[in-house]
């Protein structure tokens, strides 16, 4: 069991989320980095979409009340046991000796999440069918809020320390099969509304360096850069949304809508970032610059298809005998 | 791209892509009843194909348009848009789409002052005395469009004309829960506080959003809606 000493920059339980009740509002929430999520929880021994620890750029303090096995998935934010000064790498499970400190000291500066799994998950109640915190809803997780001092993890299995040691197959990639460092490009589809720019919008979409901005959140990211032409008419009569969807504001500054967007919206969507690509846009933080790359559906599909094979192997090589859910 | 038509004039709706894993199906672009009942009769054909068929996502209702997720591992864009397609020809057909009277809920609602610190502001800018602005208000019956933007926020239309005013300049960074909100042509109820741009002219102290409650929603399509004055 870990106690929280100190929160960090913004840290909630998150598992593969909600994605069945958009109809009432409910943004589908879950981790930003799905595969970071399920390569922490398969370390720890548990279904890809168990419950963990999502942590912002700056993870928190913990304090170990019990013995317990932690494994990291998705960014490195510069994870250590103070006392014994042993770093932890995503991609290890790890055994946390009663009375000593799991901190995060800052990392490589690569990636904005990082994921903490526990033996089983941690024991939160489900609420509306997931242990996901849903920030907009004030529901699930803890109390329906990000970590503060004084909140308690308590793994579903405590005392299971078998993964202990465990490392990830050399075959499957750990992170995002992208890299955010080498300006991997996000890949996207033309938008619903596309047709409606005008000529040469969807070129410049594609044209340019965005830098992420800092008031990107867990709802979307936020990019700063020259301003794309508007599609004209203003708002449109609100319509569905989905995860990764460009959509281009009347400043121009497109928004990617990231695991907890708003389930309508009114701004008309030019892009969208197809579905394989989630795990990288989950990663990029404030600073980073993102390009697109437009692509087809088919290719698109084949591979969200190649992604999920991949981690199918990880999931032979290390996973419990349930069945995989697919993001 | 054939978004940009109104296909809600009795012609086909267009069905275009919305990223890899779903389509957005559009009836048309304006806040009407009749496209939206279509837009309800379409989703419940949806879910119902979805109970034979899992490959298909929970389908998303908005004003004139239906979203319609389906799993890209399984299904193909192709036969997707086809059988997307002969669902939405059928169920444009079905009788359900001519009028029916929807389950009537009464919000009691607390007009002005600290609860609804906009209705002065709304009745100055509209020409209108506050008690008009309250009589024209809850003098109309509602209908619910759909639910979206936070979790149980119902979006209620038609707002009479006398009451259209755009949204506020600048969003308040916190509504409480409960307030009784307008913008353009619509109203609703704030189930959560969240940041919100409506315009504040109440307050109710009904839930209409208990995550724990089975239905979590008060509010679901189809339904009226009244809001009936009480004092403070």
């Amino acid at each position: 069991m870990l106690e929280v000493l100190d929160p960090g920059l913004l840290s909630t339980v998150q598992d593969g989320g909600r994605p069945d009740l958009a109809h009432l509002g409910v943004p589908p929430g879950g981790a930003c980095d799905p595969w970071g999520l399920a390569a922490a929880n398969l370390l720890a021994g548990n279904a890809p979409n168990a419950s963990a620890l999502e942590m912002t750029v700056a993870g928190p303090a913990l304090a170990v009340r019990a013995t317990c096995v932690v494994a990291l998935g998705g960014a490195d934010l510069g994870a250590r046991v103070k006392e014994e000064e042993r770093p932890l790498r995503p991609g290890t499970a790890y055994l946390l000796r009663t009375g000593t400190r799991l901190v995060f000291e800052g990392g490589s500066g690569r990636g904005a999440r990082a994921y903490l799994a526990l033996a089983g998950g941690i024991a939160v109640p489900r609420i509306l069918g997931s242990a996901s915190t849903c920030l907009a809803g004030g529901f699930g997780g803890i109390e329906g809020r990000p970590l503060r001092a004084g909140d308690r993890l308590v793994p579903e299995r405590p005392g299971d320390l078998a993964a202990a040691g465990r490392s990830w197959p050399a075959d499957v990639p750990l992170g995002p099969p992208h890299d955010p460092d080498l300006a991997t490009p996000v890949h996207v589809v033309p938008g619903p509304h596309a047709g409606r720019f005008p000529p040469g919008a969807l070129e410049a979409l594609l044209g340019t360096g965005w830098e992420v901005d800092p008031r990107s959140d867990r709802t979307g990211l936020r990019l700063a850069g020259p301003p794309l032409p508007g599609a004209g008419g203003g708002e449109l009569v609100s319509l569905p949304m989905t995860w990764g969807a460009v959509q281009v504001p009347p400043d121009g500054r497109p928004i990617v809508l990231l695991a907890d967007h708003p389930t309508v919206g009114g701004y008309p969507v030019i892009a969208v970032a197809i579905r394989a690509d989630r795990p990288l846009l989950g990663q990029l933080r404030p600073g980073d610059e993102v390009r697109f790359e437009l692509t087809a559906i088919d290719r698109a599909q084949a591979a969200a298809r190649a992604e999920q094979a991949l981690l199918g192997r990880g999931v032979e090589l290390l996973g419990p005998d349930e069945e995989v859910e697919p993001w | 791209m054939s978004a940009g038509g109104d296909a809600g004039a009795g012609g086909r709706p267009a069905i275009v892509p919305f990223g890899d894993g779903a389509l957005l199906v559009v009836l048309g672009e304006r806040i009407d009843a009749v496209l939206n009942r279509r837009v309800h009769v379409l989703a419940a054909a949806v879910r119902a194909a979805r109970s034979a068929d899992p490959r298909w996502g929970a389908p998303v209702p908005a004003y004139a348009s239906l979203l319609v997720p389906y799993d890209p591992l399984a299904m193909e864009q192709a036969e997707a848009n086809e059988r997307l397609g002969a669902l939405a020809a059928s169920a444009g057909e079905d009788e359900a789409v001519a009028e029916v009277e929807g389950e009537l809920v009464e919000i009691p609602v607390r007009y002005g002052g600290g609860d609804g610190p906009d209705l002065d502001e709304v009745a100055a800018r509209l020409g209108l005395a506050p008690e008009e602005v309250i009589a024209l208000h809850a003098g109309m019956t509602y209908g619910v469009f759909m639910l979206g933007f936070a979790p149980g926020f119902g979006y209620l239309a038609t707002l009479p004309p006398a009451l259209v005013l755009p949204r506020r300049a600048t969003p308040r960074t916190r509504v409480p829960v409960g307030s009784v909100a307008i913008a353009g042509e619509q109203t609703a109820v704030y189930p959560v506080a969240t940041p919100g741009g409506w315009h504040l002219i109440g307050r109710t102290d009904l839930s209409v959003w208990d995550p724990r409650r089975d239905p979590p929603a008060l509010l679901r399509p189809g339904q009226r809606v009244r809001f009936r004055p009480v004092d403070g």
